[in-house]
Parts: structure tokens; sequence; C-alpha cells
């Protein structure tokens, strides 16, 4: 099932440091293989993506988002 | 002086200390000096020049013999007669970085390696892989597996897998880098997350299997995330049947209850610490934690607070020295701290984590669950290892790992102190007695409710999770109404709710009710014994600090209460 979330890019610096989306309600996604373009601290935009539910990951921050699409909003 | 204690801590002693009695005159002394030498075959002699005033002898013998000397004639002219333990100064690695190991020594390491480093234990770690970086190269690797790219060679492309086998095992007194916990313990590498640092649960549960089949005794996971896996839950028991120790991460989400794996029974889960022993703000608590230990703290550009290994750097593939933080951090220094108990004998992974637990520092007031059992302290863990016999504490926790409890609740064992409960609800029925050998009353449930809640509430709600929902309910249902104004954030109890204040107000309105007057006389009573019994136990309060301004303000309100429930009873007072 996908989902669109709507917020802002962040490096995170847990283990080897991992790049997260902050949701405008609070919760952290942690990306799961995002694509070089998005991989840009601050930067607002709404993914649409799939929570993997999985999958586990190194960083533990929170629901790991697979991210299909994206669109950064000025 | 308890750091005297420890460093004796071996008890090692070939020799005994006399001490005779000031009042022993010399020709005393000598006529005892020499009953021993007859005796014992062994001649006592002075300390040193200076222990003539004190009339200090040290004669050689060992445990036998302070046994009959305690027991001889010279006993009655000695002041004391004890073991002269051999003091030494812990070995300090030669690794050239090791001063800015904080973490190694705020578990106690040094102490610990004085009777093992770990040899003959294997510790699989399902991770990133592992890359033989140079302050690896005299460590021992057994074969392991790459699930991800299905090939023997389990080399690391991350960084993070590296950084964790290195806390666990990284080349210690190699005269270069950093040391290792369990450094002479075998490393087993298996590979289950991607260079990105994710991984799907049926290659981690394979890796489980796997490392179970080849002899792994320790297994951690410094991984977490997803929903509940019936398959991977199985690979864990199935390792814990095998006799492998789990050790998991607890998540670095700050919030209350740990990820899976760490919350998956026969796991040891494990929340992180910064180095000032608190836990660290990222670190989850609560529901699933059993242990803390060190998982540090980086800020910014400052790295001198994050644990530092040797690893990879994932770009070029060089070494490179990196100080990180996370629970992923946390959870090797227990894997590496179970490796130490194992290698002392203690084969079963129940009685390693009941000895991981029993030895830790505990954290009094721990109303969040924020370190479990307590802070992992690794001397203290292998000498209760080395002392065997190891008796089962924390009866909850083995019943809910041993599926007689529902999996999806967790009791903090720890977070009642139940003689002073005890004490409180035992205190207020006897009080209610009291009162009613001199004043005649009915003792319905109204008085039965009212004591509970006054004096202990159902204190045993406290320490229960439902995993995944908010604990304060039980926090609250589980507290006492002087408890109650800091049932939320925890700590030292709310003056204004741990005072005669609440039940005045109950008994101003319930007094014209005939039955529910009962209740507030019941909390009257109970809220006697409950601040008496703390007054006594632990005078501990908000703003008013822990000494003798709260214990007097425990004991007047107590003595309030009481007389506030004597003036309700009293005949005549009745409306």
């Amino acid at each position: 099932m996908s989902i669109q979330v709507e917020g802002t890019i962040e490096r995170k610096a847990v283990g080897t440091g991992t790049w997260a989306l902050v949701s405008k309600d609070g919760v952290t996604y942690e990306l799961h293989n995002p694509p070089a373009d998005l991989k840009q601290s601050g930067l607002s935009v709404v993914v649409e993506g799939q929570v993997r539910d999985d999958i586990m990951t190194i960083a533990m921050i929170g629901p790991v988002l697979e991210v299909k699409s994206f669109n950064v909003v000025k | 002086m308890t750091n005297f204690k420890g460093l004796a801590a071996q008890g090692e002693y070939d020799s005994i200390l006399v001490d005779f009695r000031e009042t022993a005159g010399a020709a005393q002394i000598e006529q005892q000096v020499q009953a021993i030498t007859q005796q014992f075959k062994a001649a006592p002699r002075l300390n040193s020049q200076f222990s003539l005033p004190d009339n200090v002898y040290v004669v050689k013998g060992d445990a036998a013999m302070l046994q009959a000397l305690r027991k001889s004639p010279v006993a009655k002219f000695a002041e004391t007669i004890e073991p002269n333990y051999i003091y030494n100064a812990y070995a300090v690695p030669n690794d050239p970085d090791y001063a800015k190991q904080w973490n190694l020594r705020s578990i106690n390491v040094e102490q610990a390696w004085d009777d093992t480093k770990g040899k003959g234990v294997t510790v699989a770690v399902i991770d990133t892989g592992i890359s033989q970086v140079p302050d690896l190269e005299k460590t021992k690797f057994v074969s392991g597996y790459d699930f991800v790219n299905d090939r023997d060679d389990a080399r690391d492309d991350n960084g993070h897998g590296t950084h964790v086998a290195g806390t666990i095992a990284q080349s210690t007194n190699n005269k270069f880098g950093v040391a290792g916990i369990a450094h002479e313990a075998s490393l087993m590498p298996l590979k289950v997350l991607s260079s990105g640092g994710g991984g799907t649960v049926a290659d981690i549960a394979e890796a489980i299997r796997f490392a179970a089949d080849n002899g792994a005794g320790v297994i951690n996971m410094s991984l977490g995330g997803g929903g509940e896996s019936q398959l991977m839950q199985e690979a864990i028991d199935y390792a814990h049947s095998k006799g492998a120790v789990v050790v998991a991460a607890a998540g670095n989400a700050a919030r209350n209850a740990a990820e899976y794996p760490a919350r998956y029974r026969h796991v040891i889960g494990v929340s992180a610490l910064d180095a000032s022993g608190n836990k660290a703000a990222y670190s989850n608590f609560g529901a699933g934690i059993d242990l803390s230990a060190p998982g540090g703290l980086v800020e910014g550009d400052n790295k001198l607070g994050g644990i530092l290994q040797n690893t990879i750097n994932p770009e070029t593939g060089e070494s490179v020295f990196e100080a990180f933080q996370g629970t992923s951090m946390a959870a090797p220094h227990v894997a590496g701290v179970a490796a130490l108990v194992k290698a002392v004998g203690i084969a079963n992974p129940d009685e390693v984590e009941e000895v991981l637990k029993q030895s830790a520092m505990s954290v009094q007031d721990d109303t969040l669950n924020h370190y479990g059992a307590g802070k992992l302290n690794a001397a203290e863990a292998v000498k209760l290892a080395l002392r065997g016999k190891i008796s089962f504490r924390d009866f909850f926790q083995w019943l809910r790992d041993n599926g007689y409890l529902n999996p999806r609740f967790w009791i903090d064992g720890g977070i009642v102190a139940l003689w002073p409960k005890l004490g409180m609800v035992i205190g207020s029925y006897l009080l209610a007695w009291f009162l009613r050998n001199y004043f005649t009353f009915a003792w319905g449930w109204p008085l039965s409710v009212g004591l509970v809640a006054g004096s202990s509430g159902l204190f045993p709600l406290k320490g229960m999770y439902l995993f995944d929902t908010p604990q304060w309910p039980f926090r609250i249902l589980g507290s006492s109404i002087p408890e109650l104004g800091s049932a939320l954030q925890g700590g030292a109890m709310n003056p204004i709710f741990a005072s005669v204040l609440i039940p005045l107000i109950l008994v101003a309105f319930l007094l014209g009710h005939r039955s529910l007057k009962w209740f507030a006389v019941g909390t009257a009573i109970g809220m006697a014994a409950c601040l008496a019994v703390s007054a006594v136990w632990a005078p501990s309060l908000l703003w008013l600090g822990s000494g003798w301004l709260a214990r007097s303000f425990l004991v007047v309100n107590a003595l309030l209460c009481f007389a506030l429930a004597r003036l309700v009873v009293r005949p005549g007072a009745t409306a």
C-alpha cells in the first residue's frame, strides 16, 4: 500500500548515518535506498512510497519508507 | 573505599595479617609470635619498620591457616586476623587510543580481563558484514556467510558491521588503534544488510539459524525495525535452544518500546548510555529493555562522546577509526561481556542473561525503564559467573520468555520495591483495625478500597507494558494517591499529593454520604501508612529533597491523616 508523506529531508547521525524524512506531523521515516537527488538536508518534499514492514535496518529511527517518487515543494 | 575493594577483586593472598592489640604488652606479643612459629612452622615478621607501633605482623599462609589462626589462642590477643590481599593494578592495554575509549572503562572491563578475554567463544555479528581492517588482524575469525550476495565472503561495504565487530573483539594489546571487549573470542561475520544498511527479515532469520548451527555462543544484532515475524521468532528460539545468547539493539527512535528483534523473547534488548551514564536521548526505552550499555553521543563535530572503533570508509573501502553513536553501539558491549561470561563456564543462555542482569549497576527510580536491570558491568558479571550457582530473580521475565505469559506483555520486574509497598498495605489495615478497637464501625468495601488507594495503589500494574500502547494508564492505576502527583514523569512524590490535603477534601465532600464516607476514611488511614513508611524508607519529595525536611513533612502529614480519620470515625461525628 502506497502512502504520501510531506516533510523535510534530514541526515541523522546514528551509526554510519542515514537519510530521514521528518513528516509535518512529526513522524520520522527512514528512507530506504533513496535516489541521489533526494539526499539533501533541509529539502522540503512530498514523497510517495511504501512502508516496508519486512525490512530491518541499522538506523532504527522509525518506519522504513521505500521511495517510489517524490516532488520538491517550494 | 569501594575502589579498594575492587582492587582486591579476586581475593588472592598468600600471607595473613595479624594485628595485635595495642593493649597487649611487648612480652605477650613476643610469646604469641613464638607460638605461631611453633604451631604453624612459619615465622611472623613485622610488615615493615613502620609496623612496630601498630603491632602489625605478616605470616605466610593460606585459607586453611587463616581459619586455624582465628581459632587459636592467638586470636584473643589480636585486633584482626585477615588475608593480606595482593593488590595489583589492572593491566591497561597498550593500544595507543585506548585512552579515548571511555566506554570500556565505564563497564569495568579491565578487571574482567584478569579472568578472561573471551577465549573459546564465537560471537556471530549479524550486520553489514565485517572487513578485516588492520585492527582486526590479530582477531580470530570463523567462516561466515553473505546472505545479501549469497557468497562465503562476508566483507563489509557499509562500515557498520566492522565497527560493531570491533567493540566485541578489536585486536587488543597489539600496540595499534583501540581495544575490544572479548578480544580472544572468535568473530563470525554474517552479512544480511546491504551497503544501504537495510535487509530482509528472511535473510536475518536464516543468518540466526546459520550462527546457531555453526557454534556461535553469542549472536549480536545491531539492527531493528519492521513488524512481528513468526519466522524470526522461531529462528531465535532455535538459536536459544542451541545455547546461543541473543543480543539486540533497542532502537534509536527515542520512543517507549524496543524494536524487533530486541523485543522478542530470548533476546536481550539493550538501550544506550552516553558518556555520563545517562540514557542517550535517541535511545528507545520502556517495554523490551533488559539492560543498558554505552552507545555514545556524538554532538556535531565533537565525537569524543562517541564509540571509537576501527572500520572502513564505505566510499573508498579504506581503514578508518570512527566514533559512532546509537543503540547499535550499545548492543555489542553486552554481546562482548556475554562472551566473557560464557568463556568462564556459564553455558546456558538464560543463566548468562541472569548473570548480566544481576551484576548490572541498578538505577534507582528508573520509573520509565530507561535502563532495564541496570548498566552493564563486565567486572561484576565475570565475578558472579565465576561464583556459579545462578538463581533467577526476574520471575516475570522468565514467565514471559518461557511462554506462560502473552508475549505482547512486558513486565519491568525491578520497578517496585516490594517490601515498603507491603508495609504500607499491612500498616494501613493495622491502623484501621486499631481504630476499630476504639470506635466500632462496619468494615465495608468502600473502606477497603480507600485503604488500598491511599496506601499502595494497585502497585503490580506499575511495571506493566503492552507493546506499542502508552504505558501511563498502567502507571496511574498502579499509583497510590500520594504518588499520583508524580505518576506520569516518575521520580520523587509531589508534596501536594503526599499530604493531608486530598483526604481532607474527600472527607469534606463525602462526610454526608453513608457509605462513601468510609472511602474517605480508608484513604486517610491508607495515606497515613504510606506517608509514615515513606518517611522511614525513602523520604524523597519534589522541592523538599530527601533530607530531614521531607522526613518531617511526611511524618507530620501522616499524623494529620490519622488524626483526620480518627476525628471522622469518632461517635457523634457521624452526620
